[in-house]
């Protein structure tokens, strides 16, 4: 009888490591293939897991609220008087899974080098990570499942990633074509969008995710301290028995952005210019728009956007990569938008930003932010970007500056629309003020590039009739 | 003037459904029809020759009683009285649907319906001018008549088209059929078993050309078998009628017959509708239309035979759904052409959807492929019913059905097993999964899925 080795899955291109939330099934538990083993909190969905194999849940290496890095062995399915003995000890050396406690980073998480930013295939990475094209998950021809089971060594079988909880509880629709196809080409499922009757996903769904770009950016990384908005400060108690602190273990999205923002900050030389702009038209202009019937509301971060795109495409050098190499230059503005979660922060990317209108933006940007904190983006809108915007405006913040999310070579941090006295020509006057940091990589351009950019910005914005043309 | 939000123009499969489909949606209807309710299908096509065939079927296993141990003497057949008796069926169908109008409460308008504009329909009929305004939109659906070769007239007695073949209650000592595609091979089938000597020629290098090449020759070896003289891959040059015999020129030979029936396809009826007059496109001789089955005219829809290929009954009431429920502001699901079933019912019958093995593999796909013969099905051989096979062309990787093509006894009802789960996207792993039961002729779709997968029980 074959033994199955439960590992675990490796569920976004940028997963390096899973948290065990709940194990459904416990040692000495009956399971069958398809069953749900357990759940998986990775850093970007709680995900059900699938046992591939039947048998008895023999051993379980990691219990329930501790981490483990991808493919490393969890527990293991066999028969009643298999011997798992050499499996188990095998996966104990390597595997820090079973010791792991819940405090932090892991040794698997934390020797990467710092140099690069993170792709999310490292040699040792894609040696760990069970494939899905040979992996028994893939086959759809039974005979290759046959083959497969009839080796008498152990397979080595990664649960496949299946109906993960959605974030509105439901389970993840999809046709068994589209199953396949998915573990097949690793496409998560769960960051599918559904087309199909009922939102169920079908192949094309699967199809377009496959053939979208190769994740550019970590989707994970972006904005740095634009994360989510501290809590009303709370009145210190001087009476507050009890321990003086606590250790909350990290979300597993919080220690993705633990771990890469020194991947950018300490490689990327940052270096910050800041300008103000008179928003006075522009917010007038945005107030008339949104007097019109029928017309998507625009946000200022939507004029922002087009703003930046428009004028990008100007300045070509801050639609940018570094390429170690080479600079790679966009003359596409694939559009960056950092969205604030409760857990952290995503970035979704608002494809071809400087050939959209306004509206168009404003719907596209409000969907994207929507699906965000909904964790429904598609795997495809989570990177490609050329250029990031950062806005905390909505938190009265004056200025601030942002982390560059590599590979891209720029961000811009924009502040609130601030009512502010000005010297005009007449004496003393109210007007509308916002700030912008733009933080750009060194290796890429220098000071005089990004503040020719942020001065255009700025006459665009100040000017912003010509947004509509 | 009478006004209806929907006004039909034809009322085949495609208008009929269409009209009923409208009228459920809360619609009035107006359905213009110069024929009898429910046009060729029901009244010269589909229907009267599946009464027919079915004489055939029975004529056919009169004729093996024996091997069932029963002895007939002073055996009669009476193609006359299978003619009418299709008759009878055709009439009850087209009552059928007067009754579904009545329900309904569609409004029948007889006579031939032409565009005046976009939304005005003029009817000419036996007691005068009808005119008819659309307020919401106009649906054509005025169907297919079958085509000749060029220089080939169509008389009805020599020459004859399906439209003869199906009313004539004579039948001929001999016949030449010309075209071996679905309505060629049935009435093939049909003359065959009443006794008649049948040629049939096909252009192309096998009967039955849409069809996957096993089931070609699969067939031709059931027809040959049973005295029908099948000639592939010959051109006709000329069809020349001798007074009470035909003459046909071929590059493969002559050939001489009582009559000849052209079976060579069918062409859209685009002609005398005002379709001119409003601007509508066409396409290869067919409406240009959109996925919501709209024409180039807004507010102006085509469906059926006229609207493209494939000319197929079912295909038309497919989109007569799909243009109705646009029409009433539904967002409906555009129709899979590639989900299509075909269907012949000659005997053994062939059924077929999705690509065949040729067309899978010049698609670049790793096919794999499974098959199982009715020999080795039990309820096969119980019915005395062994001829054909199924065949599942599947994706090698990921198991999809690509496509399934089936020969033999009800071929035709076995299909859709394959239809709804090629449309639910079911996997080689999904029918395999399905218990069927036992004994079924539908066994052997499960087989010839597992032995694409390659481990079929059975074989």
């Amino acid at each position: 009888m074959a033994v199955t080795k439960v590992v675990m899955p490796k569920l976004s291109e940028q997963m390096e490591a899973g948290k065990v939330i709940k194990w459904l099934k416990k040692e000495g538990d009956r399971v069958q293939s398809g069953d749900i083993l357990a759940e998986v909190e990775t850093d970007k969905a709680d995900v059900e897991m699938e046992a591939f194999g039947s048998g008895v849940l023999r051993k379980i290496l990691v219990s329930a609220g501790d981490k483990a890095p991808v493919g490393a062995l969890i527990g293991v399915i066999a028969e009643e008087g298999d011997d798992i003995n050499a499996v188990v000890a095998q996966a104990g050396g390597g595997a820090p899974s079973a010791a792991a406690s819940s405090a932090g980073a892991k040794p698997a998480m934390a020797d990467r080098p710092a140099a690069v930013p993170p792709q999310p295939k490292s040699e040792d990475h894609a040696e760990r990570t069970p494939s899905p094209s040979k992996g028994p998950e893939s086959p759809g021809i039974r005979r290759a499942q046959e083959t497969v089971a009839q080796q008498p060594a152990v397979t080595e079988m990664a649960p496949r990633p299946q109906a993960p909880a959605a974030a509105d509880g439901g389970r993840v629709k999809a046709s068994p074509l589209a199953r396949k196809i998915a573990a097949q080409s690793g496409v998560d499922l769960k960051l599918v969008h559904g087309s199909g009757p009922g939102g169920r996903i079908v192949r094309r769904d699967v199809e377009a995710a496959a053939a979208a770009p190769a994740a550019a950016a970590p989707a994970a990384a972006a904005a740095p301290s634009a994360a989510a908005p501290s809590p009303a400060l709370r009145p210190v108690t001087p009476t507050v028995t009890g321990p003086e602190y606590e250790d909350v273990a990290l979300s597993t999205m919080r220690a993705a952005i633990a771990k890469r923002m020194p991947l950018s900050k300490a490689p990327v030389p940052h270096f910050y210019v800041t300008s103000e702009v008179a928003m006075d038209r522009a917010w007038e202009l945005r107030e008339e728009l949104n007097g019109l019937e029928g017309q998507p509301k625009i946000s200022v971060n939507d004029l922002v956007i087009r703003t930046c795109a428009l004028t990008l495409l100007h300045h070509p050098g801050v639609n940018a990569s570094f390429q170690g190499e080479s600079i790679r230059v966009f003359h596409r503005v694939h559009m960056g938008i950092a969205v604030a979660l409760e857990e952290g922060l995503i970035t979704p990317v608002l494809r071809d930003a400087h050939a959209k209108t306004l509206a168009q933006i404003a719907v596209e940007a409000r969907d994207l932010a929507e699906r965000a904190r909904q964790r429904k983006l598609r795997t495809q809108e989570l990177s490609g970007a050329t250029f990031s915007i950062s806005n905390l405006g909505m938190f009265d913040v004056r200025d601030f500056s942002a982390i560059i999310n590599p590979p891209e070579g720029a961000i811009l941090a924009v502040g609130s629309v601030r009512k502010v006295p000005v010297v005009t020509d007449e004496g003393l006057g109210v007007g509308r003020r916002m700030a912008m940091t733009i933080s750009c990589d060194h290796r890429v351009m220098d000071g005089a590039m990004g503040a020719r950019f942020l001065q255009d910005v700025k006459r665009l914005l100040e000017e912003p009739l010509r947004l509509l043309v | 003037m009478a006004k209806y939000d929907l006004v039909v123009v034809g009322t085949g499969p495609g208008g009929y459904v269409c009209a009923i489909r409208a009228a459920q949606l809360g619609l009035t209807v107006a359905a213009v029809e110069d024929d009898r309710a429910g046009g060729v299908c029901l009244n010269w096509g589909c229907i009267p020759t599946k009464a027919l065939l079915r004489n055939a079927e029975v004529v056919h296993l009169f004729e093996k009683a024996e091997t069932f141990g029963i002895a007939v003497q002073g055996m009669k057949v009476d193609y006359a009285a299978a003619v009418q008796r299709s008759r009878g069926v055709a009439d009850r169908m087209a009552k059928g649907v007067e009754f579904l109008f009545r329900k309904n409460k569609i409004t029948l308008v007889p006579g031939t319906g032409t565009l005046k504009s976009k939304n005005v329909v003029e009817v000419r009929g036996t007691d005068g001018l009808t005119t008819l305004e659309a307020g919401r939109a106009v649906i054509l659906a005025t169907g297919s008549e079958p085509r000749s070769l060029p220089g080939v007239a169509i008389d009805e007695k020599t020459v004859i088209s399906s439209n003869g073949a199906v009313r004539n209650e004579a039948r001929p000592k001999s016949i030449v059929v010309i075209g071996a595609g679905a309505v060629g091979v049935e009435f093939a089938d049909v003359y065959r078993s009443y006794g008649v000597e049948v040629t049939l020629l096909e252009a192309l290098p096998r009967i039955v050309p849409i069809e996957d090449e096993e089931v070609s020759t699969q067939l031709t070896r059931s027809l040959s078998r049973r005295g029908i003289t099948i000639k592939t891959g010959v051109k006709v040059s000329a069809v020349k009628p001798m007074g009470a015999s035909v003459v046909i020129e071929t590059d493969g030979g002559r050939f001489e017959a009582e009559q000849v029936l052209m079976a060579v396809g069918r062409g859209a009826r685009t002609k005398g509708i005002g379709l001119e007059t409003i601007g509508v496109t066409l396409e290869r001789g067919f409406v240009k239309v959109s996925p919501t089955m709209e024409t180039s005219v807004k507010g102006v829809y085509a469906i059926g035979d006229m609207a493209g290929a494939p000319l197929l009954a079912h295909k038309a009431m497919a989109e007569g759904v799909v243009a109705a429920e646009a029409v009433a502001g539904k967002n409906p699901r555009p129709i899979d052409y590639g989900n299509v079933p075909s269907c012949t019912y000659c005997r053994p019958q062939v059924a077929s959807i999705g690509l065949t093995e040729a067309k899978a593999k010049e698609g670049g796909r790793e096919v794999a492929v499974g098959k199982f013969p009715f020999t080795a099905s039990g309820k096969a051989v119980a019915m005395a019913e062994t001829e054909g096979f199924v065949k599942v062309v599947a994706d090698k990787k990921t198991g999809e059905i690509l496509g399934a093509h089936i020969i033999g006894a009800e071929a035709t009802e076995m299909i859709h097993e394959f239809a709804v789960g090629r449309t639910l996207e079911a996997t080689v792993d999904e029918i395999m999964h399905t218990i069927h039961a036992h004994p079924t002729l539908s066994e052997a779709a499960l087989e010839a899925t597992m032995a694409a997968l390659g481990h079929a029980i059975h074989i």
